[in-house]
């Protein structure tokens, strides 16, 4: 007998199967509605700006390079600035109505220069103020792997009228409907069905926002049955409120290379540069019918269909009696204006990246420097950087036309730092500096060759009884026993020996023998210790050779340490990052400027007359003695064995930068320090033409003019003779007999002073008679 | 009180003998007791550090944008919140890399955050400054003292 199932049965086990496969559909969705509207959807990338510009009254300025910064930012050349993001330029004046940023009002302002000084900061009321600030250019992101990008906004940040716009173009009957409209359904069947195609939507906006949870835009009936139930859903769980402000944040307008630009907030900036407030309504008409086609109808690629799509837009709100018919033409008649986009979310400056990460990640998480909406402002110069990268690459272009094609391959990185508090301005860590990949200013560890003189010579007059810029150095053979019959033996660079040197022409010479000779005098206690207060950390092997700098070490540690030199004995440690604010824009982490004294700063001036020596007489000469006191310049070359690293680091004005060549596979290249990277460091100082330097005192230092070769005191009418700076109390008393002659001067220098102040009394006495 | 306006006073009175005093002039025994007096009233004024608060936020930036910024960042000091106030200051550095008003401020302000050692090299960093008035000379080299 056969068991019959009776069909009730049947009907019963399809129901459950598919109520629980309902179910399980409906809970998928839900998870995924809820995933999307709570979390993902509010997840906004770190953003990384650059330093923001300010102008004070008083400053100085450069003039060139505030203009390639308004370049930068976008801001458009017109001869009458009426809108924010446009500035006029004439010699020694400029109106600049800026966008405003934080404190700083958008509006028009006036600022005249004098001799690079900013003479007065006038408001377009003609009030005068004392400063004004440009807001800091965006030079990156921490993008997910979707890369979406968006600009969260909340309520008081959305204007009444995008809400009226957009339900009047994507969803009239907003608030009467459940999630689904029916009338907007069977409108657009039977429009398509007219057209035999799909020409019409029936979505509402809550469809819609259904439909970009979903990463498919198909429009199959499974589909559409998924977004339904979709949309029904986000109608249950959440207010309308709650659905318009996360379509608002949501939607897609368009590319920006691999970005892709979500919500209206980050639309008003993309495209028009501005907070999504200060948008007219023309602009909003142009977002919103950017909705339908954000590539179609693309303003900057496609500006013919994007005017055509605002003016049905615009119809549409006369249509409705949100604008009245003269508006309406008057905005139809306006031209479609966009700026140009100025965020670089694919940046162009992966070595200062490289930098900004590694000092986020001791501080925070992946996911949240991907989803937290942090703003890192850091210490970044677009013109300092622009600078470096132009000039890396002009730089071995012409070494490349100098020395052949050998030197294709070659290799480099430059840092430039603010000597005062070591903020890191530009960074390249290649000479293709817009490539990402090894970052050598971090990463590539090379022997420093002579640039390790200055922190020998530095532990040598630290002894300032023992030690002065004219104590005799000896630069004759050395042999120094390694092994039991090994000997080290430096050579220098001219393959010759110069006898007795005054130690200050032994370091602006670079003299391997003599410098050798003082470190082993020293001891590799008293040099370690100058270089555990320069900041170097890395532990240094114990051999002669470390005096002229046989030992490795990163461009960024190298920086670091001359840093200390360059700021008079402060150190500071570098930093990329200035301040790390959250979504809210309260600050979440603070990088502070800290020093430590870690020298006295009488030492540390004589070591920086020496390395200014270097540029007067030296391995760096070839700069006016005008040029040399305005930027107060001081450098030191280094080459190393077989010529495989070229170096050069140098301060001017209130930089220092340190420069480095060479090849990957460390073979020798043609390069000096002096005919290679001091060629990128003339090149980039001469480019961003610093402000002259900040001016320090000492009262404990007193000048004298000694002799170049022997370090007696002499005149400054004898020959050879040089203008030399001494710790009081230390310089030479005697004037030798043979320049007893023209070194008398000094005393008829002092007693010509002495005449004139005889004059003054006499004058002042006859007057008071 | 009145022991604070004295401890000034003399300090004050030490300082203007101190300057106009010949350098060449060979040491004496009273030059000596000075720069005891001298150190003790020092060791007396930082003993008071809200004393020196107040009169470090009396002097005033070179630059009235500088100025700007200092109330600003005075402000802040005052309620306590060192982060902006520490972030105005370096502002205003930025601006204006030689202003011994805000060498002053990190100073006391390191002090207040128990970072002696930056609190006593920004001081000193500020002594290497050009045209700093003698009070202001004085004051800074409380810190580095200290």
């Amino acid at each position: 007998m056969k068991n019959k199932i009776p069909i009730k049965s049947i009907l019963l086990i399809f129901i459950i199967v598919l109520t629980v496969f309902t179910l399980a559909v409906v809970i998928v969705i839900d998870q995924r509605v809820t995933s999307k509207l709570d979390g993902v959807l509010w997840t906004v990338p770190a953003k990384i700006y650059s330093r923001s510009l300010e102008i004070a009254e008083g400053g100085k300025v450069n003039i060139n390079n505030l203009l390639k910064e308004l370049d930068l930012l976008s801001y458009e050349k017109t001869t009458n600035p009426i809108n924010p993001g446009q500035f006029y330029y004439k010699k020694d004046n400029i109106k600049i109505f800026l966008k405003g940023y934080k404190k700083q009002d958008s509006g028009l302002y006036e600022v005249n220069f004098k001799d690079n000084k900013v003479k007065s900061l006038k408001r377009q009321d003609g009030i005068s103020i004392d400063l004004i600030t440009l807001e800091p250019m965006a030079i990156g992101g921490m993008y997910p792997s979707h890369m979406e990008d968006r600009l969260l906004l909340d309520w008081p940040e959305v204007p009444e009228s995008l809400v009226k716009i957009l339900l009047a173009v994507e969803d009239q009957g907003f608030f009467d409907h459940y999630g689904i409209s029916l009338k907007s359904i069977s409108r657009a069947f039977f429009t398509n069905i007219k057209a035999a195609n799909i020409e019409q939507g029936g979505s509402t906006i809550t469809q819609q926002l259904a439909k970009s949870f979903f990463f498919s835009s198909e429009q199959t009936l499974k589909r559409k049955l998924v977004e339904a139930i979709a949309a029904l859903l986000i109608e249950l769980r959440y207010s309308k409120q709650e659905i318009l402000l996360a379509y608002i944040n949501d939607v897609y307008l368009g590319q920006s290379g691999k970005r892709s630009i979500h919500g209206f907030g980050l639309g008003a900036k993309h495209f028009f540069g501005s907070s999504l407030k200060n948008l007219e309504v023309d602009q909003l008409a142009l977002l919103v019918g950017m909705l339908k086609g954000p590539s179609l109808y693309n303003p900057r690629r496609n500006p013919m269909n994007a005017l055509n799509r605002r003016n049905t837009v615009l119809g549409v709100l006369r249509r409705d009696g949100l604008i009245k018919e003269k508006v309406y033409m008057d905005l139809k008649m306006k031209p479609v204006k966009t700026i140009k986009p100025s965020f670089r979310s694919e940046t162009k400056y992966p070595a200062f990246h490289d930098l900004v990460r590694k000092e986020l990640r001791n501080n925070f998480e992946e996911e949240e420097l991907r989803s937290e909406g942090l703003s890192v402002y850091t210490n970044i110069d677009p013109i300092f950087q622009a600078s470096l990268e132009e000039n890396i690459i002009l730089t071995k272009e012409k070494l490349i036309k100098k020395y052949g094609k050998k030197l294709e391959e070659l290799e480099g990185a430059a840092i430039v730092v603010d000597i005062q508090n070591g903020e890191i301005k530009a960074v390249v860590g290649s000479t293709n500096p817009s490539q990402f990949g090894f970052n050598r200013s971090l990463n590539a560890f090379r022997p420093i060759g002579s640039l390790v003189k200055p922190f020998v010579y530095l532990s040598a007059l630290e002894k300032y009884q023992q030690y002065n810029l004219t104590t005799i150095l000896d630069d004759s053979v050395l042999s120094v026993p390694i092994t039991n019959n090994s000997f080290w033996k430096p050579n220098n660079f001219d393959k010759k020996y110069h006898g007795n040197v005054p130690l200050h022409k032994a370091l602006w010479q670079s003299y391997n023998v003599a410098s050798a000779r003082l470190g082993i005098g020293l001891g590799f206690d008293a040099v370690g210790k100058t270089f555990k207060s320069l900041g170097i950390e890395k532990a240094v092997s114990r051999y002669p050779s470390l005096y002229i700098g046989s030992f490795e070490m990163s461009p960024f540690d190298v920086v670091q340490a001359y840093q200390t030199i360059a700021s008079d004995g402060f150190y500071s440690p570098l930093r990329s990052i200035r301040d790390i604010t959250n979504i809210n824009g309260e600050s979440a982490l603070s990088y502070p400027y800290k020093i430590e004294q870690r020298f006295r700063p009488e030492p540390i001036h004589l070591i920086k007359f020496a390395m200014q020596q270097t540029f007067v007489k030296g391995t760096a000469r070839g700069y006016s003695q005008k040029i040399i006191d305005k930027w107060n310049v001081g450098g030191k070359t280094g080459t190393s064995d077989d010529q495989r690293d070229s170096w050069f680091v140098g301060y001017a004005g209130d930089y220092l930068v340190l420069v480095w060549f060479g090849f990957d596979d460390n073979r020798p290249t043609p390069l000096t320090g002096r005919s290679g990277a001091l060629e990128l460091w003339k090149n980039f100082i001469e480019d961003i033409n610093p402000n002259p330097a900040t001016k320090t005192t000492l009262p404990r230092i007193q000048y004298v003019w000694t002799d170049i070769n022997d370090g007696k005191l002499s005149g400054p009418k004898c020959k050879n003779s040089i203008f030399t700076p001494f710790i009081i109390g230390t310089e030479p008393k005697n004037i030798p007999e043979v320049r007893r002659r023209c070194g008398s001067s000094l005393e008829d220098e002092s007693s010509s002073v002495v005449k004139k102040l005889k004059q003054v009394f006499e004058k002042i006495k006859s007057e008071a008679n | 009180m009145k022991q604070i306006n004295l401890i000034f006073l003399s300090l004050v009175v030490i300082f203007i003998t101190s300057c106009s005093s010949v350098s060449k002039q060979p040491e004496t025994s009273s030059s000596i007791i000075e720069l005891d007096v001298f150190s003790s009233s020092v060791d007396q004024l930082l003993t008071n550090k809200n004393f020196l608060k107040s009169e470090i936020l009396k002097i005033n930036a070179s630059k009235p944008s500088i100025q700007r910024i200092l109330n600003e960042s005075d402000s802040y000091w005052i309620e306590g919140n060192f982060l902006k106030a520490n972030s105005g200051l370096e502002r205003a550095l930025r601006i204006s890399k030689n202003e011994s008003s805000v060498f002053l401020r990190l100073a006391h302000i390191r002090l207040e955050q128990g970072l002696e050692i930056e609190s006593s090299s920004f001081a000193a960093r500020g002594l290497l400054i050009s045209n700093v008035s003698s009070w202001e000379r004085l004051l800074l080299n409380v810190y580095v003292i200290n």
